[in-house]
Parts: C-alpha cells; structure tokens; sequence
C-alpha cells in the first residue's frame, strides 16, 4: 500500500501552519517526520488521520483520491500525543475492542500482567504510553500513526517499542513523529523534516544539520 | 456486539446527566414530544461542547475503532430518547 500526502494547506487565524505538503509512506518502510516544536508535524498527522480539517488537502491511497476522512475507512490506526484511552475502560476491555492478545502483550512487557484488571486512569503516564503505544501497533491496519511514540517511555521499552515497529512495518504503512530524534533516525527508512510549513525528503541525514534543525557535530 | 460495547462506554459518560434531565420531565409533567425535543437540543448541545474543547480528544478514541462521531451522537439520541420516553410513560401512569 502507498499513503501519499499532498496539497496541504493549514491556516490558524492569519498564520500559515501548513503549505506546500508533499509526503510518501508505503507498506514495508518507516517514514518519519522530523521538526521543530510547533511546526505542525501533529497538526499533518492529526489531516492525514481525519481528525482535523484544513483548508485545502489531497490524500492518496494506492493512487486513488480518499476524500472522506481516513479514519472512517477503517485502515488507520493514531497514536496521539495525548492519552486516547478513555479514563473508564479497563486495560483488558481495551485489548479487546480493539482485537490486540492482551497474552502475548504480557509476554513481551512481563511487568504489565498484574494490571489486567486495572482502568487505564490508574497507571502511570509512562505505563499508560506503553499500553496505548502497543494497542495502535499490534491492532489490524493498513496504516498506523505513531505521533511520539518514543517520548515519556522508559528506555528499555523503547528497544521494545522500536522491535514492534521494526515487525509491524513489514504489513504496515508506518508514519512517525518524535523530538527523539535518534531513536527516529535507527527506525526510519525515508525521513521528511517539516520546515517552513512545507516537507523537504531528506536524502541525506547532514541535510538535518544543512537545515539547522540539528547542530553541527550533532549526528 | 463489539459496537454495542462500544457504544456503552461512550454513553455511561452521559447517562447521569441524561437521567437528571428526565427524572425533572417527568416531574413536570412534559409532553413525550418535548422531552424528545429537549433531549435533541441537549444531544447537539454535548455535541458542541465535546467539538469545541479538549473533550473531542476522547473522540479519538472511538475515531481509531472506525466508528464517526456524528454515528455515536445520533446512536445516543435515539437510545436516550427511547429510555426518556419509556422513563416518562412511568411517570404518567
């Protein structure tokens, strides 16, 4: 499957957010958006999604037009940068709703067994992150959005994390998005820094130092 | 089945409220065609409150499960107009 992204333009009152959008995911690729904060890698991620409507958009899959909002297709999955979960649901309630084996869950993150029971609102952020992290990934989809999977997870949990995208990738279009930049760089096959509202492909990763959104030496 | 559920966890988020308002109908005696009415107004009134703050993050939620905010809404219009009517029938015999 090919996601193409195009033709974007986002406007908050009279500042331009997005403009000039160009991005390609495909099944069996990492692409990763990269940025500054509030250059509007969430706002693109929250367009491509469905959840936010800017003035003018164009979203291709596999070279045909979607023009209802992707979410309502069924083939994508988001993670959002805040909890999705609603407060009320018990972690087990929400392994099944959306279809994901809360076993074999526990057979990678062997700590989380005991809270099968638990609502959501009574884990930790960190704890909750992973949960919702591995919901979007192992849940059935053609796409997935992961918009800072990285952030606020313990570091072991990461390499895990980074594991389950590595496996998810290979049925999945995978877009993401961190501030993490180098656990972003190890997990990406095709990386867009979003600059000046528009997307530049970096070919290159001195390009990200060329761009000034890295230091020189940072690499 | 899994969108009954589904549709239960976004409804118990309101059920009490909903409740309130009808126990109060139906203490005033109201018409079955006004309580619908007030349960519209309430619906899309919930409907804007939850669009215009940070609420609608928790759309996103049931958004991942495929199902459209304006199919919740409507869902729990009708079930809560059901419920009111049956509520007020109560009240009046």
């Amino acid at each position: 499957m090919v996601l193409e992204v195009d033709n974007i333009e986002l406007n908050f009152k009279n500042k331009r957010i997005l403009n000039g959008i160009y991005l390609r995911a495909e099944t069996g690729k990492v692409t990763s958006i990269l940025g500054s904060n509030g250059c509007g890698k969430s706002s693109l991620l929250n367009i491509i999604f469905g959840n936010l409507k800017p003035k003018y958009k164009l979203v291709r899959v596999d070279g045909k037009a979607v023009l209802k909002p992707l979410y309502k297709t069924g083939i994508i999955k988001y993670l959002p940068q805040y909890h999705f979960i609603p407060n009320g649901i018990s972690i087990k309630t929400a392994f099944k709703l959306f279809g994901v084996d809360w076993k074999a869950f526990v057979k990678t993150f062997g700590a989380f067994e005991k809270y099968a029971s638990y609502k959501v609102n009574k884990l930790s952020g960190g704890e909750r992150r992973v949960i919702e992290t591995y919901i979007i990934l192992k849940s059935k989809s053609n796409i997935t959005i992961l918009d800072e999977p990285f952030s606020h997870i313990a570091p072991l949990y990461i390499e895990t994390i980074k594991t389950l995208i590595k496996e998810e990738k290979k049925q999945k279009v995978m877009l993401i998005s961190d501030h993490l930049y180098k656990h972003i760089i190890e997990s990406s096959d095709a990386i867009y820094l979003l600059k000046n509202a528009s997307t530049k492909a970096i070919k290159d990763l001195k390009e990200l130092e060329d761009y000034r959104y890295l230091s020189e030496g940072q690499l | 089945m899994k969108h009954l559920l589904i549709f239960f966890h976004f409804y118990k988020t309101y059920i009490a409220w909903s409740f309130i308002i009808t126990i109060l109908l139906g203490f005033v005696d109201s018409h079955y065609i006004s309580a619908v009415l007030t349960k519209l107004f309430l619906t899309i009134f919930a409907w804007y409150i939850t669009n215009e703050t940070s609420n609608k993050h928790k759309l996103t939620f049931y958004k991942n499960l495929g199902i459209s905010i304006r199919t919740l809404f409507i869902s729990m219009f009708v079930v809560d107009s059901v419920l009111t009517i049956l509520i007020i029938f109560l009240f009046k015999i």
